[in-house]
């Protein structure tokens, strides 16, 4: 019996772990800071902030339709 | 990317900056920004770091207010008539 809590226990940490590492940001979250070379130079989230809104679009790879 | 120049003037009004991310080259989005003629920002993501930051969301994007908070997330390919409405929403 106790065995088996424990066991729940230790899979329920193992999915919330895995759910951390795999988790999709969503509506209401803080966006990450980042720091990355661009086309125009060096991007900084935190340049943008209290200034415009930023729309970061992820796609696949250049010179693909969209 | 191409649709995002071709609105470009709409997301500047809305006072929004596009930012494009992929994990090209900067020689590479340099190339591919001649080509079609872009004018906003294409982030080199060469090792993934950005991607993963933000939860390996494959083709997705992010609407980020001044604030630095996710406002909208809008996944596959991206709708500009959809993303500047909700940019519309956030000047509500």
């Amino acid at each position: 019996m106790r065995k088996s809590v424990f066991k729940g226990l230790f899979t329920m940490a193992l999915v919330t772990l895995s759910s951390i590492a795999s988790h999709a940001l969503e509506v209401g979250e803080k966006a990450p800071s980042f720091e990355a070379p661009s086309t125009l130079g060096t991007i900084r989230l935190a340049d943008y902030l209290g200034k415009k809104d930023v729309l970061l679009a992820f796609y696949l790879a250049d010179f693909t339709p969209v | 990317m191409t649709a995002f120049q071709r609105d470009l003037k709409n997301f500047e009004k809305l006072n929004t900056q596009v930012l494009g991310v992929s994990s090209d080259s900067v020689a590479t989005h340099q190339e591919f920004s001649e080509k079609y003629g872009l004018r906003f920002p294409l982030i080199a993501d060469e090792k993934g770091k950005l991607a993963t930051l933000y939860g390996r969301p494959g083709r997705a994007a992010f609407i980020i207010d001044k604030k630095g908070i996710v406002r909208f997330v809008h996944k596959g390919v991206p709708d500009n008539r959809v993303l500047l409405d909700e940019l519309e929403k956030l000047r509500e």
